[in-house]
């Protein structure tokens, strides 16, 4: 049980801090803004030190904290928490940038502010919770805690097409939480015919045993979800909007923290839970990885539209992801880790450059920007930084990510690495285009708009500084998911010799 | 008579609220007495459970089951007194016989959970009914009210008509008029008439697919609080009577199988689809209480001892967030006003003018459209578990689908609160703090048992053995 409270504090602190922000908001939105970022701070003081915890989990692996405690023992389901390496990076991420969401609504939200941020707060903590859940049925709870919120954030402060993308939004993440559901309940109610005992518990159902077909039809339910939330291709159609109307506290969150629940999804759930199923629609996986690659980058290069442009980066983005995951390597997998949590950095930090430009610009179309460089010399210049980052550029972080994945992938699959790899092409394209087209040539008309202020240049700097840190010292990053993978890895390794048939 | 202490301390409150109005015209004395009366029977609930001597035998059953099932009515109906009060507090009428009428459908709904023959099943069904008309049609100066009064007067009189005529023929069929003695007896082409003939009636009490067509009108014309008594208790009591029906292990024909299957399907479908179009809110609730029933019959398909607590656990559900939608509206409106602030409009921009109540209007839309961490995520849940159990594929299906259909008009409801308010000015000025005090139960019961319904389930498994 070590550490096992400091799980359940943190899943409650943001909980609590989204209820107090709600009434709090209306006479005093200034205190309610504080009251989450307090509340998020003391969520972080919480997490640092779980880092050198360990903890004796029934289950054999490297766990740094675990709780357990029945919840509803009529149907086996446990509030049964778990942190190790990956689920405290990812944490720690969810946290810092739901820190950035609240500083960077500061000034774009002004309406209704208390509900705002409970549903902000309400759904870093659902996410949390999704990493931290090692009970089927409490991971989808905590899954439609993460989502619901979103989607009122995406409805009530988006922008001009905000119903539309909300109902988009909320048609494929409550379609794939059905999937996660029907797939869970048949994972139990299996386990439960061949034992004898009904639970939901992540490491009993492991050891469910299963043949091909049954196996294939759960995996491909929650493979199917997990695509879905992390925006791969051809069951991306919902990202693209929805990131570009989501207020920008929304963007930031939807792609730097709730992507990677997806990827997180494909671990510890695809991977891990049924290896060899999963083993067996990898070859698919890749080719939609590389798909989603080639994919993202050509639809970003042909956007006008500066937000809609990074969220198609995005979907390129997450292929490199999709193809880390399935080549079922230790390399590859640790870049997975690095790229999502560089890929988290790299893109707030765009989506809060964008949301700024929108602010002072009242406009997010490249053809209405241009020039901008000699009105706003500091937001253009932390613009190209990170834009330069999030291509890939050697010495900032989302280089380490992809090179780890390609360098994996080429071990085991050198087709899909060397394919993947000519896709690096078209996004230094859309990059560099994006750059000339949004600060570069003559100005539009002359611009009498403020330049970054003191709280978006620390915003800005503290990113920049976490992305070259990334880049040039990766190695803490790289320790700490190492033994965490070894949560995983061994499990799903021994079933790839199994397919093998070795 | 033991067991029968609540009907009995029920017909006394009857008389002496009587005696109480008689005496002196007193809003407040007549609801405190029949809130009194209502709290007495359900105190005496422990009590009757431990009673050894049968009461009543052959009309009535007290065991654990109807009692528990007389227990939740008793509650509930004591949760829209309170609301009722403040509602009606303004109006202009003589408002102490809505406490009266109240009490008296609760006496037939409570009988009715606990009958074992067809004669007192008849009995408090038109009990129940009648005094019902009487709270649909109060507010009398309301021209909606009484043509829903009066439409529910017909279509419940024609449906005990069938109701009247299948107990004649399963008398015929069996010579009895115990339901023990119905289900025992062999089928018969007479008897299977009659047993159609009932289920047509309880369809429509039910209010499923098709014989659900009064369901919104009704709703939208009834003043709030009756409104939720309509949706609410009256269901209760039916249910109650199916799952006691059910207990009894009797295996009902293929065909009637079959034919609440396909009614559970189609109120799922139509009851979602049809509340996609609606702009009053309580219309909505009518469709989504159709929807309901549907999810209601899948658990009562299903059978079995999980099934048995899931219909329970999601009757008890039901009847919280109901009570608690029609209760949000109620406060909002006012019994003197000519309508009832229940067009989607009029809910607009609550987040700013009535921040308390909207927020927990949207738990109770939460966990109608069963989302965490309310309680109807919990209640579905159970029945996903009970339909999966039994392999109910095609039943569990449509849940699901209809389900998602659903989420869309409760979330957009939501939505409209949180829009910038309108210009008309609310239709009630302040929320009494007694409904103050109703509502912030009911959304306390939500999110509680929403995050922590082992309590309750563990009440409801040892109720129902």
């Amino acid at each position: 049980m070590s550490g096992g409270l400091s799980l359940v504090l943190l899943l409650l602190i943001p909980l609590v801090g989204g209820a107090l922000a709600w009434p709090l908001g209306r006479r005093f939105p200034a205190v309610a803004r504080a009251v989450c970022l307090a509340a998020l701070g003391l969520d972080l003081v919480v997490t640092i030190p779980l880092l050198h915890g360990t903890a004796a989990l029934a289950e054999p692996g490297n766990w740094l904290a675990n709780y357990d405690a029945p919840w509803i023992p009529a149907f086996g389901m446990d509030v049964r928490l778990g942190m190790d390496g990956i689920a405290w990076l990812l944490t720690v991420l969810t946290i810092i940038l739901g820190m950035f969401a609240i500083v960077v609504s500061w000034k774009e939200i002004d309406e209704g502010v208390g509900f705002f941020h409970a549903n902000l707060m309400w759904s870093l903590a659902g996410t949390i919770g999704v990493f931290l859940a090692l009970d089927l049925f409490l991971f989808f709870y905590f899954w439609e805690l993460m989502l619901v919120p979103m989607y009122f954030v995406i409805a009530i402060w988006g922008h001009e097409n905000r119903r539309r993308a909300a109902i988009k939004f909320f048609l494929f993440t409550q379609g794939s939480g059905l999937l996660i559901l029907i797939s869970i309940f048949a994972l139990a109610f299996l386990h439960q015919s061949q034992t004898g005992v009904l639970t939901f518990d992540y490491f009993e159902l492991q050891r469910t045993q299963l043949n091909g077909t049954v196996a294939y039809l759960i995996m491909l339910g929650l493979f199917i979800a997990f695509v879905v939330k992390l925006a791969g291709f051809p069951v991306h159609v919902w990202l693209p909007e929805t990131h570009t109307e989501a207020p920008t506290a929304g963007s930031v969150i939807l792609a730097s923290i709730l992507l990677k629940t997806g990827a997180y999804g494909l671990f510890r759930f695809v991977a891990a839970l049924l290896p060899a199923a999963a083993h067996q629609i990898a070859p698919v996986a890749l080719w939609l990885g590389v798909a989603s690659i080639f994919y993202g980058a050509l639809l970003a290069y042909g956007q006008s539209d500066l937000k809609k442009l990074i969220a198609y980066t995005s979907i390129s983005h997450m292929g490199f992801i999709l193809i880390g995951v399935f080549v079922f390597n230790a390399l590859a997998w640790q870049g997975v880790i690095f790229l999502l949590i560089a890929h988290g950095v790299s893109t707030g930090a765009l989506f809060i450059i964008v949301g700024s430009v929108q602010h002072r610009l009242h406009t997010r179309d490249l053809d209405r920007m241009g020039g901008m460089w000699t009105d706003l010399p500091k937001l253009s210049s932390f613009g190209t930084f990170f834009i330069l980052a999030a291509m890939g550029l050697p010495g900032l972080g989302n280089f380490v990510g992809e090179f780890l994945i390609l360098r994996g992938a080429y071990a085991v699959a050198p087709v899909v690495a060397i394919t993947a790899a000519v896709g690096l092409i078209p996004a230094a394209l859309y990059s560099l285009i994006a750059v000339q087209r949004a600060f570069h040539g003559p100005a539009d008309a002359a611009r009498k708009v403020p330049d970054f202020g003191l709280r978006e240049n620390a915003m800005m700097l503290a990113l920049a500084g976490a992305i070259i840190w990334l880049g040039v010292y990766p190695r803490p990053v790289l320790d700490i998911a190492a033994p965490a993978l070894g949560n995983l890895l061994p499990v799903a390794q021994t079933a790839m010799l199994k397919v093998a048939g070795r | 008579m033991m067991p029968a202490a609540p009907l009995i301390i029920l017909a006394i409150a009857v008389a002496v609220l009587l005696a109480v109005i008689a005496s002196r015209r007193s809003h407040f004395a007549a609801t405190g007495t029949a809130g009194f009366g209502l709290l007495a029977a359900l105190a005496s609930l422990p009590w009757a459970m431990h009673a050894a001597a049968p009461a009543l035998p052959g009309l009535f059953t007290f065991d654990s089951v109807s009692l528990g099932f007389i227990g939740l009515i008793l509650a509930a109906s004591a949760m829209i007194l309170v609301i009722g009060y403040a509602y009606w507090q303004k109006a202009k009428l003589p408002r102490e016989e809505f406490p009266l009428l109240l009490l008296i459908a609760t006496l037939g709904a409570a009988a009715l959970a606990a009958s074992a023959s067809f004669i007192t099943l008849f009995l408090c069904l038109e009990t129940m009914t009648l005094a019902m008309i009487g709270m649909i049609a109060y507010p009398r100066d309301r021209p909606q009210a009484e043509e829903a009064a009066l439409k529910y007067l017909v279509l419940s009189g024609m449906s005990s008509a069938f109701i009247l005529f299948g107990i004649g023929l399963i008398e015929l069929a069996t010579g009895s008029l115990g339901l023990a003695d119905a289900l025992a007896a062999p089928a018969s082409p007479i008897m299977l008439a009659g047993l159609a003939m009932i289920g047509v009636g309880a369809g429509f009490k039910l209010s499923v697919v098709p014989f659900h067509f009064w369901v919104p009108d009704i709703y939208a014309g009834a003043p709030a609080p009756t409104g939720a008594y309509v949706a609410v208790i009256a269901k209760i009591a039916v249910m109650a009577v199916l799952i006691r029906v059910q207990a009894t292990g009797v295996t009902l024909p293929e065909g009637v199988v079959t034919a609440i299957t396909a009614a559970a399907i189609l109120s799922m479908l139509i009851g979602n689809l049809l509340a996609l179009l609606q702009q009053n809110f309580k219309r909505i609730l009518g469709y989504s209480s159709i929807a309901h029933l549907g999810y209601l019959l899948v658990a009562w398909l299903a059978a079995g001892a999980v099934a048995r607590v899931a219909v329970v656990f999601y009757l008890v559900t039901y009847a919280i967030t109901m009570i608690g939608a029609f209760g949000v509206i109620a406060a909002l409106s006012s019994g003197a006003a000519g309508r009832d602030a229940d067009q989607l409009a009029d809910l607009r921009g609550m987040f700013w003018t009535r921040p308390a109540l909207a927020a927990v209007l949207t738990f109770l839309l939460l966990s109608l459209a069963g989302i965490p961490p309310a309680i109807g995520f919990i209640a579905k849940m159970y029945i996903f578990a009970a339909g999966i159990h039994t392999e109910l594929w095609l039943l569990i299906g449509t849940m699901v689908a209809s389900s998602v259909i659903g989420l869309f008009y409760y979330l957009n409801v939501i939505i409209v609160m949180a829009q910038r308010p309108g210009e008309q000015a609310p239709l009630a000025a302040a929320t009494a703090w007694s409904s103050r005090a109703a509502m912030a139960a009911l959304g306390a019961l939500v999110l509680g048992f929403g995050v922590a319904p082992q309590p309750l389930i563990a009440l409801l498994k040892a109720i129902l053995g």
